[in-house]
C-alpha cells in the first residue's frame, strides 16, 4: 500500500498543481471567466467540503456512527459558526465543547 | 534582497498569521491520520509539500484506507482540489506583471487561505516587485507551517490517546472552513444536496459517496438561481463563500 499511496500523492500534486496554474498560465490578466465557469468553480468547494464532513461525521468506515459526543460538539460548531461566522470561533468552541463531552462520559 | 523587500515580505507573513493555528492543527491531524491508517509517517510530509491541500490528502487517505484502486483515489482528490482553478483565475490579474518564474513559484505555494489574503490585499500593493515579495511573504510561511504541523502530527500521533478521538478535527475543520461563508443560496443547496447524497449511498465502496456527493452538489447546485426572490428592503447576500484549506 505504500507504494500505491507514494504514487496517488505524488499523480494528485501533480494534477493539482496544473489546476493551481491553470488560471495563471491561460487568463494571463486580460481575459476573465465566463460567468457561469465562474459560479460554477465556486461551488466546488462547498460541494466537497459538505461531502467530507457528512462522510467523517455521520459514518465510520461506512457505518452509521453512534450518536453522542460528535454529533453533539457538531450542532454546537456548526451553531457558532452561524453566529459568530469565523473560522476560529467556531475551531475553538467546538473543540472545547467536544472536549467537555468526552470528558462527560458521552 | 533589499531590506525593503524583508519588510514587504514580513508585512504579507503578518496579514496571514491569525489563520496559522488553524493549519498547524489541521496538519497536526493529517499526520496522525496517516499513521492511524497504517501508512509510514514520511508520506505526511511529503503529500503536505506536493499536494498542499489538505481536504484532498484526507480524502486519499480515506480512499486507499477502504482499498480503493488508484484512481479513484486520484480523481476525487482533482475533484476537490477544482476549486483552486477559481482562485489561479482571481490571481492571474495580480500575478499578470510577475516574471514566470514567480508566478509559476506563487502558484505551487497557493492554498484557500493565501489565495483569499493575497486577492484581497492586492489593490494596496501597486509596485509589482513590492507586491510579489508581500505575496510571497502571505503564500509562503503558511504552507511552511503547514509541513510542520503535518510532521507534528506524525510525531506527536502515537502518543495521543484514542480516548481523545483527534478524528473529530476533520469534520470540525471543514464546518469552521465551509459554514462561516454559507449565505448564498447556491452554495447552500450545493453544500446540502452533497450531504444527503453521501449519506444515501453510504454503501458505495472506494468512498465512491464522497466524489458522487462533491459532483452531485456541485451540478445540481449551479442550476439553483443566484437570487432568489426576498422581501424588499432585505440585503443581498455576500457574493462568493471563503473558503480555508490546506
Amino acid at each position: 500500500m505504500t507504494l500505491t499511496a507514494f504514487i496517488v500523492f505524488t499523480l494528485a500534486a501533480i494534477g493539482t498543481y496544473l489546476i493551481r496554474i491553470s488560471g495563471i498560465v491561460l487568463l494571463g490578466g486580460d481575459r476573465d471567466l465566463p460567468p457561469r465557469v465562474r459560479k460554477a468553480l465556486s461551488l466546488v468547494a462547498p460541494a466537497a467540503m459538505a461531502a467530507i464532513v457528512a462522510n467523517s461525521l455521520f459514518l465510520d468506515a461506512g457505518e452509521w456512527r453512534a450518536f453522542g459526543a460528535w454529533h453533539l460538539a457538531a450542532i454546537v460548531a456548526v451553531a457558532v459558526a452561524l453566529w459568530k461566522r469565523s473560522m476560529g470561533w467556531t475551531l475553538s468552541l467546538g473543540a472545547l465543547s467536544f472536549a467537555a463531552l468526552l470528558l462527560a462520559g458521552l | 534582497m533589499a531590506p525593503e523587500q524583508w519588510a514587504d515580505l514580513w508585512t504579507g507573513t503578518r496579514a496571514i498569521a491569525p489563520l496559522m493555528p488553524g493549519a498547524v492543527v489541521f496538519g497536526m491531524a493529517f499526520g496522525a491520520l496517516v499513521q492511524v491508517v497504517g501508512l509510514p509517517g514520511w508520506l505526511a510530509p511529503y503529500a503536505s509539500s506536493t499536494v498542499t491541500a489538505g481536504a484532498s490528502q484526507i480524502a486519499i487517505v480515506e480512499a486507499l484506507r477502504q482499498g480503493a484502486p488508484a484512481i479513484i483515489a486520484i480523481v476525487t482528490a482533482l475533484v476537490i482540489n477544482a476549486r483552486l482553478a477559481l482562485y489561479s483565475a482571481a490571481l492571474a490579474p495580480i500575478f499578470a506583471p510577475f516574471p514566470l518564474r514567480w508566478r509559476l513559484a506563487l502558484a505551487y505555494l497557493m492554498t484557500d487561505q493565501s489565495a483569499a489574503v493575497s486577492s484581497f490585499e492586492a489593490e494596496r500593493w501597486p509596485d509589482p516587485v513590492r507586491r510579489r515579495w508581500f505575496i510571497l511573504g502571505v503564500s509562503g510561511p503558511f504552507v511552511g507551517v503547514w509541513i510542520l504541523g503535518t510532521a507534528a502530527g506524525v510525531v506527536l500521533g502515537p502518543v495521543i490517546p484514542e480516548s481523545w478521538q483527534i478524528g473529530f478535527i476533520v469534520p470540525l475543520m471543514f464546518i469552521a472552513v465551509l459554514v462561516p461563508g454559507l449565505r448564498a443560496w447556491p452554495s447552500v443547496a450545493a453544500a446540502g444536496i452533497s450531504v444527503a447524497v453521501v449519506l444515501a449511498l453510504k454503501d458505495l465502496p472506494y468512498g465512491l459517496n464522497v466524489l458522487a456527493g462533491a459532483l452531485t452538489g456541485f451540478a445540481l447546485g449551479s442550476l439553483v438561481p443566484e437570487r432568489p426572490r426576498r422581501p424588499r428592503g432585505e440585503v443581498p447576500p455576500q457574493a462568493v463563500p471563503e473558503a480555508g484549506d490546506p
